[in-house]
């Protein structure tokens, strides 16, 4: 459903709010279809931020966004699509590593998109999350600390 | 000395208090424009804006997840808490404002979706510790909600339907007049649960000009004014006078009907019916949804009829 909607409806996401209320009824359609998908965003969103200049914020099309140094990392939809930009090059080589795909709208760009939908996959996205983490540049000299 | 609100006590303030300002801003913005309006203000005291479906349940999540967000919720607990506080809005409602009970069916799957939005975009920006913001955001819901109070809210919708009877159109028309009552098994969910559903049609004349009656399930009556009478042809007739009660019907006036009837040239007659109506609620693209359905039914269950009726002596 996820992607029938942004294939038809992708023109709405720029719609104050309504990127969100979609996201709010994806969570409620994932607390029947995943039981425990939610709790592992939480987990992720709880993981993420007790890394050091991390923060979380609400994604401009829906969904939750990890930060460093206020730079996106990467953000997850609320049907649990984790999105993470990368390199085209790490991109490829995190294909073949993880079973992550071309993100779901910008294929031939560096991001990535993957399914979290049970526990295994949880420690995946985290993973992924800490990848680009640890790629991301500090902007002082001071570094992260 | 004070103490600190406790883990329940603070759930459930977040859930009484979102609900008595939603109360709040209601009945205040449905009074205000009736106030200010005076003699001019209609049905506006009936119209329930797209604020009220809206901005208010965005606003009574933001209030709730104000006194959650300390409590470290989980994101499912969010959700859980915000279906109970859409039960005690859609129970308050009932209460307070007379809604009915399959109106506020249709309406709480748009509040519990608008006060989860609420409720976890305000987690975040309480989590943000940004008061300029949030500051910010409240006041723009709120200069929305005041704009959208004295804004025209003028919704008219035609629904067309169309069935083939077996019939040669002279036996097909005088069901079309009026019919005697439907005998039908009833199919539609919100027929089988109680809304009012198309009974019988009378009328006292047979010409332009004369009344006719269209009788629902429950009693209902809507007094018609049939304004173009044309046998084997076209019946149009304005919808005079309607009951309005705390079901859907409080929130629709049906305006005009009409059957359209034409020869198909084989023996067989294919009727037209279409209905015109205004809409008091919104967002429009929400309620149309339930209107078109519910007037499309109705069509439906009045050209069966006519259908059953015109091919039993061919």
């Amino acid at each position: 459903m996820f992607d029938w909607v942004v294939k038809n409806f992708g023109p709405l996401k720029h719609v104050p709010v309504l990127p969100h209320v979609f996201d709010a009824f994806l969570k409620m359609i994932s607390l029947f279809q995943h039981k425990h998908l939610l709790d592992y965003v939480d987990d992720i969103e709880t993981e993420v931020c007790s890394w050091q200049n991390t923060s979380v914020s609400v994604h401009k099309y829906g969904g939750i966004q990890f930060n460093t140094y206020n730079r996106e990392l990467g953000h997850i939809h609320g049907n649990g699509l984790l999105d993470v930009l990368f390199s085209r090059e790490q991109k490829l080589m995190l294909m073949k590593q993880y079973p992550v795909q071309d993100h779901h709208v910008f294929k031939n760009s560096g991001w990535i998109s993957f399914k979290i939908k049970t526990i295994e996959d949880k420690q995946i996205a985290l993973e992924l999350l800490k990848y680009a983490y640890d790629l991301k540049p500090c902007p002082s000299p001071h570094g992260r600390g | 000395m004070t103490s600190t609100p406790t883990k329940q006590s603070r759930i459930v303030y977040g859930i009484l208090v979102a609900n008595i300002v939603s109360l709040l801003l209601v009945g205040g913005s449905k009074w205000l424009a009736t106030w200010l309006e005076g003699s001019h203000a209609g049905n506006s005291s009936g119209v329930f804006i797209f604020s009220s479906f809206i901005i208010v349940p965005l606003i009574m999540g933001a209030i709730s997840a104000w006194y959650w967000h300390p409590l470290k919720l989980k994101t499912i607990q969010y959700i859980g808490w915000s279906a109970v506080s859409t039960l005690v809005a859609c129970a308050t409602s009932f209460v307070f404002l007379k809604e009915g009970v399959i109106c506020l069916l249709i309406v709480s799957p748009l509040i519990l979706c608008f006060i989860i939005t609420g409720a976890l975009l305000a987690r975040m920006l309480y989590n943000r510790k940004n008061n300029t913001l949030n500051s910010s955001i409240a006041g723009l819901a709120f200069l929305v909600l005041i704009a959208d109070t004295f804004s025209s809210h003028e919704n008219i919708r035609l629904v067309s339907d169309t069935i083939i009877v077996n019939a040669p159109i002279e036996k097909v028309w005088p069901y079309v007049v009026e019919y005697k009552p439907i005998t039908l098994k009833e199919d539609y969910w919100l027929f089988q649960i109680g809304m009012p559903r198309p009974v019988q049609s009378t009328v006292d004349g047979y010409e332009a000009g004369a009344g006719r009656k269209c009788i629902f399930s429950n009693g209902y009556v809507f007094d018609e004014k049939m304004i173009v009478y044309k046998p084997n042809d076209e019946l149009t007739f304005d919808i005079i006078s309607q009951p309005h009660d705390p079901e859907i019907m409080g929130h629709i006036d049906i305006l005009r009907g009409q059957f359209l009837l034409k020869d198909n040239g084989d023996g067989t007659t294919t009727v037209i019916g279409n209905s015109w109506y205004k809409l008091y609620v919104f967002p429009g693209w929400y309620f149309n949804l339930w209107s078109e359905s519910i007037t499309r039914n109705v069509h439906l269950r009045v050209m069966e009829h006519i259908k059953i009726l015109s091919e039993e002596h061919v």
